[in-house]
């Protein structure tokens, strides 16, 4: 790849992080929940929104021009603001845009904003190209996951037990998250109770609700000018965005795709997949966070179920992973994820989550792919 | 009505045919002869020879030849099951649950997703293609579709 590593010349911080939190469709508005969480992470980084110069929404589903319907109900400033499309990963695109534009010293305080309120089909592109495929609408991604699955467990002798386990671990987790959709403790019969496709069940699929996430990324010039909080800021050492590329035939794309975008960003930020002790990953479905776990290199092929059942992924193990409840019990309201993966990730980081700490994390990895299909990975450290 | 399954002779063809006054119509007329066997119509890209299934109406994805450069490239529907799934629950009315799909590696190269026709099917046995008829409408249009199933 060519292209100078911004992040190196001139550093990038979150400084501040706010919720809304994610939960079921409701008659909130999507002014409510982006206002909610905006106010939320302003007030965290204790910044006034006059200072903000810059704002990017990570949206799917609103339809045209929903950042200043939210944002200037804090006052019409007259900033910059631009809506991010990129799939399930809206959210992470929005926060490498504010990445990018804070590196490039454009701006020194720029907001990143994800919001969505689902309001029926998700209105995929993929689907209307004009490209007619034999399976048509039989496979879903739930669908396309359970696929996965099915080779997975075969290559590798895992179970179904196995692969359930992932949820089992994350609604636990998600049990202690307040933004979590998903606030309850599952037992493994539970989750492996209600099918829906193949090895999936309901509790191995994220909930689509609604919701909001923010952060603030500043310089150190941002940091210095407002007075903010050094200690709490943590530096963003690795944004990298790559698109599926051509496979040999019959390889994953999903896992694929993470190995090389994970490999650009390990490379960025001078690290090795071991330095991680924290991270968030795309598991919109169980067999994700084992596919994932192993394309980033946390584990050899094969090995992630294992690990995942003898509790080195847990919250106290050798490296928490999906420490919010992920996608699976956290949720995923589409555009906020990826925003509220880098709100979890700094909140690990600042070592301010609470019954959910891993302890000792110093560096920590944001996960998205996306329909399309795209992949964003956010490296990030507590200096 | 689903899954009646069709024994076609060499009258149907590329497209629709009528018989009687129901129309019978193959669901993915642009990707299948319906012939006995069926056919598969993939593309061969003529400057960097990668052959794709489904055939794209835009271009070569690997060395990004337009689509004039690309040829009809006919596949045998036939190969080896990489993955299989049972739905139980789906976003649309059709296919009626529960169905089940499967991963299969081609002989001729492509991967493809496709319905599975019949009983069991495992990771590793072997299949064929199968057309099989479902009545789309009211008016009785049949519409005719390739799965596949286990070679007996």
């Amino acid at each position: 790849m060519t292209g100078s590593n911004v992040l190196a010349d001139r550093p990038v911080y979150v400084v501040g992080i706010g919720l809304h939190p994610y939960q079921r469709r409701s008659d909130t508005t999507y002014v409510a929940l982006g206002v909610t969480a905006v106010r939320s992470a302003l007030r965290d980084a204790d910044i006034a929104w006059p200072d903000v110069e810059a704002a990017y929404t990570g949206t799917a589903l609103l339809g045209m021009g929903s950042s200043r319907v939210m944002l200037s109900r804090l006052g019409a400033t007259g900033i910059p603001m631009t809506q991010v499309e990129n799939a399930s990963a809206s959210g992470s695109s929005a926060v490498a845009q504010a990445c990018l534009e804070v590196a490039a010293g454009r701006s020194d305080v720029v907001l990143a904003l994800g919001v969505d309120k689902p309001r029926g089909g998700l209105g995929a592109a993929p689907g209307h190209a004009g490209i007619d495929n034999l399976e048509g609408g039989a496979v879903v991604p739930f669908t396309h996951f359970a696929l996965l699955a099915s080779e997975y467990m075969h290559l590798h002798g895992v179970t179904a037990d196995q692969v359930a386990r992932v949820a089992l671990k994350n609604h636990r987790n998600g049990a202690s998250n307040q933004y979590a959709q998903r606030q309850k403790v599952r037992t493994l019969e539970e989750i492996l109770t209600e099918p829906i496709s193949g090895a999936m069940t309901r509790l191995q699929c994220c909930p689509v609700g609604e919701g909001a996430a923010a952060v603030v990324i500043a310089s150190e010039e941002g940091i210095r000018r407002h007075d903010l909080d050094r200690s709490r800021a943590i530096r963003v050492v690795a944004s990298v965005t790559r698109t599926e590329g051509l496979y040999d035939e019959g390889v994953g794309i999903d896992a694929a795709l993470t190995a090389q975008t994970g490999a650009a960003a390990f490379n960025e930020a001078g690290i090795e997949p071991s330095d991680i002790d924290v991270l968030e990953v795309h598991d919109a479905f169980a067999i994700e966070e084992l596919l994932y776990a192993e394309a980033l290199g946390l584990c050899a092929p094969g090995e992630a179920a294992a690990l995942v059942e003898s509790g080195e992924f847990d919250i106290g193990g050798r490296c928490a992973l999906s420490p919010s409840g992920g996608l699976l019990a956290m949720g995923h309201p589409i555009g906020p994820t990826g925003t509220g993966q880098i709100a979890e990730v700094v909140r690990q980081l600042r070592d301010e989550a609470g019954s959910r700490q891993q302890p000792n994390a110093r560096t920590g990895l944001a996960h998205m792919v996306g329909i399309g299909a795209v992949c964003v990975v956010h490296v990030l450290r507590k200096d | 009505m689903w899954r009646s399954r069709l024994r076609c002779g060499p009258f149907y063809d590329y497209g629709s045919v009528f018989e009687g006054c129901m129309t019978t119509q193959a669901r993915h007329p642009h990707l299948l002869k319906l012939t006995d066997p069926p056919i598969m119509l993939g593309h061969r890209c003529t400057r960097c020879r990668r052959v794709a299934f489904p055939p794209d109406p835009y271009g070569c994805e690997k060395c990004g030849s337009q689509h004039a450069d690309l040829e009809e490239f006919v596949l045998e529907a036939k190969g080896t099951v990489r993955a299989v799934a049972t739905v139980h629950r789906h976003h649309h009315a059709s296919p009626p649950t529960p169905f089940t799909v499967a991963v299969i590696d081609l002989v001729g190269g492509p991967v493809i997703k496709a319905i599975v026709a019949g009983g069991e099917v495992r990771v590793g046995v072997a299949v064929e293609g199968v057309l099989v008829e479902d009545v789309e409408d009211p008016e009785g249009t049949v519409m005719v579709d390739l799965q596949f199933q286990v070679v007996t």
